[in-house]
């Protein structure tokens, strides 16, 4: 296809925090994603493969909340992960933060569940990994 | 790309997980969303199930350059109505390979603005080393345009460690 733009890479995505050291804790302690900051006021965090998220520090005041529609979704290996994530996110709830947890939720053998962070993003845990994606997309070709 | 594909899960975090595996929008539009993503953006789109729109770079086909890589996926949902407009550091980031191709594409985009119902397009600056431009589309969504040199791109400041 003759497209405008010709990327090389879909390089990232954003969220905003409030503070930048609490955020990290939460994202490295709590998630487990890796967290490099290369700016006074960003860091940077990935988990897998070359794509980031931009985490950019702005006034508590100017933070946006997030609707759950507009989250990242974490691949995790099993199902009973997702279930052992959830246990963590409600006993460390207060600890990190946490704003929201939806209950598991489970849909063509995808299991899942939703939190609301303490910058009031939302992010997903799933065992939905990239072979749910290879499938779908093969078909198309 | 030069960077390790997969990481093992963090063995002392609460949760360890293995991929950042996607992240999602909403769109009122999702054939206006499949037609700016493919027409505009160049990138491959596939519908999962009615009213779920799957994206991802080109090449991962079978046999393509990318093959068997991994890659990020962007899942756009159809809703009636946005309950939760984005802002521009709420954006999806496309790179191109030079800085060039960043004016070129902002010729592109900012002539065809009306035809793909887009809102603002901005003008291409450079920011932290970057060069880039930002527009948002008909359902607030905002898109970076951007050229990084080798020695910033995102995988090499990983090797950097913290800066700050």
């Amino acid at each position: 296809m003759n497209s405008l733009v010709k990327p090389e890479l879909l390089s990232h995505g954003t969220i905003e925090c409030s503070d930048l050291a609490a955020t990290r804790r939460f994202l490295t302690e709590f998630l487990g994603i890796d967290v490099v900051r290369p700016l006074p006021e960003a860091q940077y965090l990935w988990k897998g493969g070359p794509w980031s998220v931009v985490c950019v520090c702005v006034p508590d005041s100017e933070a946006k909340e997030q609707g759950p529609q507009n989250r990242f979704k974490l691949s995790v290996p099993r199902a009973a992960d997702v279930d052992a994530a959830h246990a963590a996110a409600l006993a460390q709830q207060s600890n990190y933060g946490i704003r929201k947890i939806e209950p598991v939720e489970e849909s063509g053998g995808v299991r899942s569940f939703k939190l609301q962070d303490l910058n009031k993003h939302w992010w997903e845990i799933t065992n939905l990994t990239q072979s749910y994606y290879d499938a779908i997309f093969a078909k198309a070709h | 790309m030069t960077v390790a594909t997969m990481t093992a899960p963090a063995t002392a975090s609460h949760i360890k997980p293995t991929q950042l595996v996607s992240g999602t929008f909403v769109t009122t539009d999702l054939k206006r969303a499949r037609r700016m993503c493919e027409e505009l953006l160049g990138l491959e789109c596939v519908e999962a199930e009615p009213g779920t729109l799957l994206i991802r770079e080109q090449g991962h086909q079978p046999g393509g350059p990318l093959a068997g890589k991994p890659y990020w996926v962007l899942e756009a949902r159809e809703v009636p109505t946005i309950e939760t407009p984005q802002e521009m550091l709420n954006h999806w980031g496309v790179f191109v390979t030079s800085q060039a191709a960043v004016d070129d594409a902002f010729e592109k985009i900012n002539a065809q603005q009306k035809d793909f119902g887009l809102g603002r397009v901005q003008k291409p600056r450079f920011r932290h080393g970057s060069y880039a431009f930002y527009f948002v589309d008909g359902d607030s969504n905002w898109w970076e345009i951007e050229y990084r040199t080798p020695d910033l791109l995102y995988t090499a400041l990983r090797e950097k460690g913290d800066q700050h």
